[in-house]
């Protein structure tokens, strides 16, 4: 079970806020070509094995997992899919190399939510049956009470979660693929109408349709396929109650995102994620999440990411860049497939391939994703240049 | 492999919606053993139930049959009644409707802490100061011929003057 697994080639394809062109299934197909392409042009036919992350209703069918193979050149294959985060469809792909089972495999997910005419309906639909839907509000308030406990834990300030918002628009600006780039001022975040107190309207990322693919392979066929393998080195996911009422703890905290972190750091050997990790793309869905879990990912302690935030210390010429591609509010939510975007900014980086964004001398990466609202779920993984 | 020509002018594009209507997806929904007592109790006797695990020390509110830490089974004798009152543990206004539509009167969500569960309600009977992090709030039951057997025979928590 030692082997080591590396990504071999990765592509996306829409990435817009509407993507009226393509369909879903041909969205995927062009980042799998992509993908393909980026691992030295290798067919399908020599690909052993797929895993689509995927979520029903968001595709508009039922049994979407039936869907999956055909734009994915995986048919007569081996094709499963996960119904979470595409991290932890990634953890699926990599295991099934580290057992030996199989040498390649590719990971897919995608978000095409302009299709979606009530997400926010789809959303409360996540909602336990009997103690919250009756309620028949949006759901997002859950968000505003997550976010009001955060601050009230960790005396973190409303504008310190603005601050993630001019930053990550911001760095949106040097990501051409990132929809929401901005320069805008605190007091744009901070008196925008609210949506559910004391989140704003902007301190929550837009919606964006997009399909990324990700090849994985064993380190044999990795150094085979490519001069520039990305080498997983840690990964780990974790799920807190489903339950609102027990999240005495998770109200205000990321507890998902600390044991996740924890399995991911122990496997790739880390102690002081800080010093030994070099960068970060985090789940920033809100823009208090972002803070919320640098603290729970143990990249500093409890209310101290507001602070060092001011500091600049997450800046792209910062101590510890945390989603200089722009993350989700600068870049767009993709959904079920949000962790494989954070970890395709990671590859990028660690490749040297990140155009006018690119950071100096970067080794070591962790993407973090977590799955939205009403979720206590959430995935990281640490990536590295050096197998 | 390769996408040899997309649509490339909006007024060409269209969306297909389908010839049949949106396929009606209706469930009933079982309460279960804790959730059927946990309400009759709310509907009957005006009272909320949590259930203990000893052993974790934890009161759940709502009232469950098993332990979510120690997968202990919570028997009869677990039952507690805990009472019509707690603090609130967060507080949010909600300035959209469940649609995204923009609101002017907010609704003002609680999660109530009792024991050591959350109850997620509204706020009633309330000026701006009482919206504060451990304010204690008691439960306003609807009259009892007005109750389902629901969360909502609960009209919302006030706060406690
Ligand atoms: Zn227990």
């Amino acid at each position: 079970m030692d082997k080591k697994v590396a990504i071999v080639g990765i592509g996306y394809s829409g990435f817009g806020s509407t993507t009226p062109d393509l369909s879903y299934r041909e969205m995927i197909f062009e980042a799998a070509t992509k993908c393909y392409q980026d691992a030295g042009g290798i067919h399908p036919q020599s690909i052993d094995s797929f895993v689509a992350s995927s979520e029903d209703f968001m595709e508009g069918i039922s049994i979407a997992d039936e869907y999956v193979p055909d734009q994915l050149g995986a048919v007569l294959k081996p094709v499963h899919s996960i119904t979470g985060d595409s991290l932890q469809g990634l953890a699926s792909a990599m295991m099934q190399i580290k057992t030996g089972q199989q040498s390649i495999v590719a990971a897919s997910a995608f978000s095409k939510v302009s299709n979606l005419s009530n997400h926010d309906g789809l959303v409360t639909y996540a909602t336990d049956p009997f103690y919250i839907r009756p309620f028949n509000e949006n759901p997002y308030f859950i968000a505003g009470l997550e976010m009001n406990r955060y601050l009230h834990e960790t005396g973190t300030t409303r504008e310190q979660c603005a601050k993630v918002v001019t930053k990550n628009r911001s760095n949106a600006l040097n990501n051409p693929s990132a929809l929401y780039g901005a320069r805008i001022e605190l007091e744009d975040v901070t008196e925008a109408p609210v949506l559910s107190y004391p989140l704003g309207i902007y301190d929550m990322s837009g919606h964006l349709d997009g399909s990324i693919v990700v090849l994985l392979a064993s380190e044999e066929r990795a150094r085979e396929l490519t001069d520039k393998p990305i080498w997983i080195k840690g990964i780990g996911w974790a799920t807190d109650t489903p339950n609102l009422d027990s999240r005495i703890d998770g109200m205000g905290s990321a507890v998902y995102a600390r044991l996740a972190a924890q399995k991911a750091y122990r496997m790739a050997g880390i102690n002081n994620p800080f010093n030994e990790i070099d960068f970060a793309e985090i789940d920033d869905t809100f823009s208090y999440k972002e803070l919320q879990h640098l603290e729970a990912l143990n990249l500093c302690g409890p209310g101290e990411a507001g602070k060092l935030l001011e500091l600049g210390c997450f800046a792209p010429d910062g101590d510890f860049p945390v989603n200089v591609s722009g993350g989700s509010l600068g870049g767009g939510y993709l959904h079920e497939a949000n962790g494989l975007q954070r970890l395709m900014e990671t590859v990028l980086q660690l490749r040297g391939e990140a155009g006018k964004r690119q950071l100096h001398d970067v080794e070591t990466g962790l993407a973090f994703a977590w799955r939205g609202i009403p979720t206590a779920t959430g995935a990281a993984v640490i990536l590295s240049t050096r197998p | 492999m390769a996408i040899m020509e997309r649509n490339s002018r909006n007024i060409d594009n269209r969306y297909w919606n389908p010839g049949f209507k949106a396929f009606p997806v209706k469930n009933v929904y079982t309460a279960g053993a804790a959730g059927q007592r946990f309400f009759e109790e709310i509907k009957n006797n005006s009272k909320i139930l949590g259930s203990r695990c000893e052993k974790c020390e934890l009161t759940y509110v709502p009232a469950r049959i098993y332990c979510e830490r120690c997968f202990n089974r919570l028997e009869e004798k677990n039952w507690i009644d805990v009472g019509t009152e707690g603090t609130i543990y967060s507080y949010t206004l909600l300035f959209q409707t469940q649609n995204g539509e923009p609101r002017e009167n907010p609704a003002v969500m609680v999660a109530v802490r009792i024991a050591d569960g959350l109850l997620i309600h509204r706020l009633g009977e309330f000026s701006a100061a009482d919206l504060e992090i451990d304010k204690p709030v008691k439960a306003k039951f609807k009259p009892k011929e007005k109750r389902k057997g629901c969360i909502e025979d609960i009209d919302y928590f006030k706060p406690i003057k």
